[in-house]
C-alpha cells in the first residue's frame, strides 16, 4: 500500500504537548515561534516522536535558568520515556530539533535560549543530534512523520497562517506535588 | 541540610542522598540542588548501579526515578526493601508519571513518597526534611 492510497492521520501537536507514534500514516504537525520542537526517532523499532516546549516567556518574569532547565528536563524527558514505552532504545535515539526563533522585540532571545538548552540536552544525554532549523526571525511548520523519522521543516509567512505568540504554558500538573504513603 | 549531632555543640554530621535516575541532566539538576541544601549526593544511572554501589554508600535516603534500563524504580525499590537493613530507610520517588496505579505499585513495593517532575526545590526540601530529619 503506498502513501498515495492510505490517507495521512495528521496530528497537531500544542505548546506543551508531546506525541508518540509507531503508525507510518501519522503526521504529527506543529507551528513555532520561539518554542522549540524536538523530534525524536529510533530507526530500530521505527517510533518516535514530538514535543513543542516553551522554557520562558516574554513578560511572564520565569526566567530564572534553574526553573528553566527543570521544566525543559522534563519537557524532553516526558518525550523520551513515551518513545522508550514503544521499545525504543535511548542509545538509538536520534534527534532533530526546529523552532528557537527572535520573535520579539524588545525581549531578550528568548528562542535563541530555547535552542541553547535544547543542544545542551541532547549532549548530556548522549542523543545523537542529526539535524536542526533553529534561530532567525521567522515561524515555522513542522511535519513529522515518526514511524520513518522524516521530518519537514518550512517557514510560515504571515500571509500563510498566523504567526504563533507564546501562550502561558499549560502546567504539567502537578507540578513537583509531593505524595506520602 | 546539616544535622546537628545528639551532643549538640555545634558538631555536624552531612546526610547523605543516593539519585537514581537515567537522565544525566536530571542527575545534575537533582545534584546541583541537593548539594545547595547541604546533602551529600551519590549518583547511579540505574537500578543497577544503585544496588551496586548501596553497601558502600550506605546513604540516609534514596530519591529514584521509575523509568530506566536494566532495573526500574519498582524493581530497585523491592530489592532495598528486601535486606531487613533497609526496612526504615525513606525512598522518594521522582518521576514523570502520575497515575494512580503505578502510586500504588510504589507504594506497595515500598516507597515511602512519590514527587511528581518537575521538581519544585522548595518543596522538594521540604519533602526531605520531613522523612530526613
Amino acid at each position: 500500500m503506498t502513501d498515495t492510497e492510505t490517507p495521512f492521520r495528521r496530528i497537531s501537536v500544542i505548546q506543551g504537548e508531546t506525541r508518540v507514534s509507531d503508525d507510518p500514516q501519522v503526521v504529527m504537525s506543529t507551528i513555532l515561534g520561539s518554542c522549540i520542537a524536538a523530534c525524536l526517532y529510533d530507526p530500530d523499532v521505527k517510533a518516535g516522536g514530538l514535543n513543542h516546549f516553551l522554557l520562558a516567556e516574554p513578560g511572564q518574569g520565569d526566567t530564572d535558568p534553574r526553573s528553566m532547565q527543570r521544566y525543559g528536563v522534563y519537557a524532553m524527558e516526558v518525550l523520551i520515556n513515551a518513545i522508550l514505552a514503544k521499545g525504543a532504545s535511548r542509545h538509538r535515539l536520534r534527534a532533530r530539533i526546529y523552532g528557537g526563533a527572535a520573535m520579539h522585540d524588545g525581549f531578550r532571545d528568548i528562542g535563541g535560549d530555547n535552542a541553547a538548552f535544547a543542544r545542551q540536552f541532547l549532549r548530556d544525554e548522549r542523543i545523537a543530534l542529526v539535524g536542526e532549523d533553529v534561530g532567525g526571525r521567522s515561524a515555522r511548520r513542522v511535519e513529522f512523520r515518526a514511524a520513518l523519522g522524516l521530518a519537514r521543516c518550512r517557514i510560515v509567512t504571515d500571509t500563510m497562517t498566523p504567526i504563533p505568540k507564546p501562550v502561558r504554558r499549560p502546567a504539567p500538573a502537578p507540578i513537583g506535588d509531593v505524595e506520602f504513603f | 541540610m546539616y544535622q546537628t549531632s545528639p551532643m549538640g555543640k555545634g558538631v555536624t554530621v552531612s546526610r547523605k542522598i543516593m539519585t537514581v535516575d537515567d537522565s544525566p541532566s536530571m542527575r545534575m539538576l537533582l545534584r546541583v540542588a541537593l548539594t545547595d541544601l547541604g546533602y551529600e549526593v551519590v549518583e547511579a544511572e540505574d537500578g543497577v548501579q544503585a544496588l551496586e554501589r548501596f553497601p558502600d554508600e550506605e546513604p540516609d535516603l534514596l530519591i529514584t526515578d521509575i523509568n530506566m534500563p536494566r532495573l526500574d524504580g519498582f524493581g530497585l525499590i523491592e530489592a532495598v526493601r528486601g535486606d531487613d537493613g533497609n526496612r526504615n530507610l525513606p525512598i522518594l520517588v521522582l518521576t514523570t508519571e502520575s497515575s494512580d496505579e503505578k502510586k500504588a505499585r510504589a507504594r506497595a513495593a515500598g516507597a515511602t513518597g512519590w514527587i511528581v517532575k518537575p521538581f519544585h526545590p522548595e518543596k522538594l526540601a521540604a519533602a526531605i526534611r520531613r522523612v530526613l530529619h
